[in-house]
């Protein structure tokens, strides 16, 4: 009898304890809106550490002057050449290509359903959507994307953030999600179409980028425009934005 | 003697349970629909947006139009007290209130560039959090080619739904603001602030003029 109590007790104790560890995660990783929290402490904001903040300031300014100088013409250049629905195309093939990699990522992490449904709309976008150019899974499927990569898994294995981290022709990260970026790239050049050499690979980069960005074109300067130092608008965008990416509850998508 | 300590306590739990309910939806009850307040709202922002006579003013009465309508339901003093944080309390009446005006003017020169860009883009309700006084609204931006998130934060004001923050695609402006400002407030104080918020302002009334 007193076993069975005592056990009892351990087995209680137990799913306390994992109870609060995980409600600390989800705390730590949830914004909510909501809660005037998230307003008024920055900390409660899911921030990094930036103790490197004038190499990151240096390279931020490298950044911007290659994307003003270099990436945004040739993006306008290329944007009048081909009309928005064949770029939206290239973007989906791109796109399509990382669903493996963000498959077992999910898997890595837990989220049976979610590697199903991304497995499911690699085989759906590069049969019917004409390797990968549509995506007839989010539309004729109902079958929407989702976010997965290596730093997030890194991230649910409780590695940490490290600091943050302005990646030369990348733009803002953290260690552990640039680590997790690096892993990706590696996982996906084992079976994409262009890693013959090292030129290939960084022209099929370069081209991804471009068309990207002829997507978005503009917004980059408005940013700025609006921002008072946007240093820390971007920094502060990039971690909001990624605490969005990372939440997979229903109630904020 | 168990059964006998157990019976009262399943009743007393249902009741309070029963009680809670009953609070809850009387509650529910009470408090207007964000979303049914806002719909009109939005409808009216884009109508004002499409209307072919806005484009023929000049720019700055263009944007002082649109900030006129997106007052009726932006509480542009709850806006300037989050934007601010903590440092709001210690600052006096006036100052609060040239602020306010200030903020106004910068969020009325920095969307005055949007009007352009404007070309009939529907917005889409997707869904609704309610929780107390503070409510989400959750809705989709539909351009032609993609269609972006984004959520307005509101507050319950008697019995109106006042938004304070916009949340678009996960990225949310008072916050973006918030932590600019703690910065500047940090290194120069309050007037170090003002000052280069009006300095922003001449500069994106400036890039106005220009184009």
């Amino acid at each position: 009898m007193r076993w069975t109590g005592c056990r009892l007790a351990l087995v209680r104790l137990f799913v306390s304890v994992i109870g609060t560890v995980f409600c600390w995660i989800s705390l730590a990783q949830a914004v909510d809106f909501l809660s005037d929290e998230s307003y008024e402490k920055p900390e409660a904001n899911v921030q990094v550490a930036d103790p490197i903040e004038p190499f990151n300031r240096a390279v931020f300014t490298l950044n911007d002057k290659v994307y003003l100088w270099v990436i945004e013409p040739v993006a306008t250049g290329y944007s009048k050449v081909l009309p928005a629905d064949i770029r939206s195309c290239i973007g989906n093939f791109f796109y399509n290509l990382g669903e493996p990699v963000r498959s077992a990522n999910c898997l890595l992490q837990g989220r049976v359903r979610d590697a199903g449904s991304t497995l499911g709309r690699f085989i759906i976008n590069s049969i019917c959507g004409v390797f990968g150019l549509a995506d007839a899974a989010e539309h004729e499927f109902k079958i929407a994307p989702v976010y997965a990569s290596f730093g997030e898994t890194l991230s649910v294995w409780g590695v940490g953030d490290g600091f943050y981290l302005v990646v030369p022709f990348m733009g803002p990260s953290t260690l552990r999600d640039f680590s997790g970026t690096v892993v990706d790239g590696a996982a996906m050049a084992t079976y994409s179409p262009w890693n013959d050499d090292a030129l290939t690979t960084a022209s099929a980069q370069g081209a991804k980028t471009v068309n990207r960005t002829s997507l978005h074109l503009g917004e980059y300067v408005e940013i700025k425009s609006m921002s008072f130092d946007s240093y820390i608008a971007f920094r502060n965008g990039y971690y909001q934005m990624r605490s969005k990416q990372f939440d997979h509850s229903k109630t904020t998508k | 003697m168990l059964g006998n300590n157990m019976k009262p306590s399943i009743i007393l739990n249902l009741f309070i349970a029963f009680a809670l309910v009953l609070c809850t939806q009387v509650a529910v009850s009470a408090t207007p629909d964000p979303t049914e307040q806002f719909r009109p709202f939005l409808n009216k922002v884009t109508a004002t947006l499409a209307d072919p006579g806005l484009k023929a003013m000049p720019k700055r009465e263009q944007s002082r139009r649109i900030i006129g309508v997106v007052g009726e339901r932006f509480d542009f003093r709850e806006m300037s007290k989050r934007v601010i944080g903590q440092q709001w309390r210690s600052l006096s009446e006036k100052e609060q209130g040239e602020f306010e005006a200030l903020f106004t003017q910068l969020l009325q020169y920095a969307y005055v560039g949007k009007i352009d860009e404007y070309t009939g883009q529907q917005v889409q309700f997707t869904q609704q959090r309610v929780k107390g006084e503070r409510a989400e609204v959750q809705t989709l931006l539909v351009d032609k080619d993609k269609s972006i998130p984004v959520s307005y934060i509101m507050l319950l004001r008697g019995d109106q739904w006042m938004a304070y923050d916009v949340v678009v695609e996960g990225v949310s402006l008072v916050r973006n603001y918030m932590e600019q400002f703690s910065e500047i407030l940090r290194k120069d104080g309050y007037p170090g602030l003002v000052k280069q918020i009006e300095e922003k302002i001449a500069e994106l009334e400036k890039s106005i003029k220009k184009t």
